[in-house]
């Protein structure tokens, strides 16, 4: 039931009052969804319209670090918490999420993008572009193109 | 303090979670749903049996959205049981189909007591689910909770002697079964 990583993304949704909440069902088989979704380093780029790397080890983890370089090329230090059907990314500023369940013979698959309470509301305020319902549509569109091509 | 380690009281374990996840720490948060989640479900299964899913996920999306604002972070278990009691409860009112228990199986209880693993035998909670949702909800937190009367009437928005009413109508049914 609450091992449903979707149901649990929704909840942190709520709690992190985030501003980008998306959910979809997608006609592709969950493996091929979150191969493309959990594969940060290789598509998270294509993925966010302003992110040129993101420098993560493979593999599921409790807690990894990651590096994410901006086309501006701001750098930012990222915790991500992979698990199967599961991600979590947060720096001091921002909290990215996803989540994918099969549903049917395709997958319910889940985006969300939060800032987080701080001080740092000028620099917060750059990343405001990210959020919003369109956004996390496009980012499904973009998610849902690249795993057509696996 | 390490609150990670053997020695830490759950609520500490809590707290520390609670505090981290209120400044919008996510991995914390993520942590603290799976920390309380078999808490929010052990209160909902009783009190909305056929709605379980749908009332534990409504508990726990108004646990978190309201995270920010409890002041207290060692008074999270209280505050999530008024929370998750409240939205139990409108969950299984919005569907309940309330018929009256079986006399043959409230004869099979012994009374509400709960397993080692602090969840109701099948067959109480069988019984339980055929209650009326307001004697449900008052039975779980008198005799599961071990709240007092006062304390059952304020979580509920109700007055003390209502619940008083409701807990005798309620034990009654049991009561009549224990006395054959």
């Amino acid at each position: 039931m609450n091992t449903d990583p979707v149901l649990r993304l929704r909840v942190l949704a709520a709690g992190l009052h985030a501003g980008l909440y998306t959910e979809q069902h997608l006609p592709l088989p969950y493996e091929q969804v979150w191969s493309v979704a959990s594969d940060l380093s290789s598509e998270l780029p294509h993925l966010v319209p302003f992110l040129r790397e993101f420098r993560v080890p493979p593999g599921d983890a409790d807690r990894k670090p990651a590096l994410a370089v901006g086309r501006s090329g701001l750098r930012e230090a990222f915790e991500v918490r992979l698990a199967p059907g599961s991600c979590l990314m947060q720096s001091r500023l921002i909290v990215g999420g996803m989540a994918a369940v099969p549903e049917g013979a395709g997958t319910r698959f889940a985006v969300l993008g939060a800032t987080r309470p701080t001080a740092l509301r000028p620099v917060q305020w750059l990343y405001g572009s990210l959020l919003g319902e369109r956004r996390g549509q496009a980012f499904v569109h973009r998610l849902t193109e690249r795993a057509a091509l696996r | 303090m390490d609150t990670q380690g053997d020695a830490a009281e759950p609520w500490e374990t809590a707290a520390e979670l609670v505090r981290a996840a209120q400044d919008g720490d996510a991995l914390a948060m993520d942590e603290l749903l799976t920390l309380v989640t078999p808490y929010v479900t052990r209160l909902c299964r009783p009190i909305a049996p056929h709605d379980m899913p749908d009332a534990v996920q409504e508990s726990l999306v108004a646990v978190f959205k309201g995270l920010r604002g409890l002041r207290d972070p060692l008074a999270f278990y209280g505050w999530v049981r008024t929370v998750t009691v409240r939205e139990a409860v409108r969950v299984a009112r919005r569907t309940a189909v309330e018929e009256p228990a079986d006399p043959s199986d409230l004869a099979r209880l012994g009374g509400l007591r709960t397993g080692t693993d602090g969840e109701l035998p099948a067959d109480v909670r069988d019984v339980l689910a055929r209650l009326p949702v307001r004697h449900r909800a008052v039975l779980v937190l008198r005799e599961l909770e071990g709240l007092d009367e006062a304390a059952v009437a304020e979580l509920l928005g109700v007055p003390t002697g209502t619940v008083k009413s409701r807990l005798h109508r309620a034990r009654s049914a049991f009561r009549k079964a224990w006395s054959r």
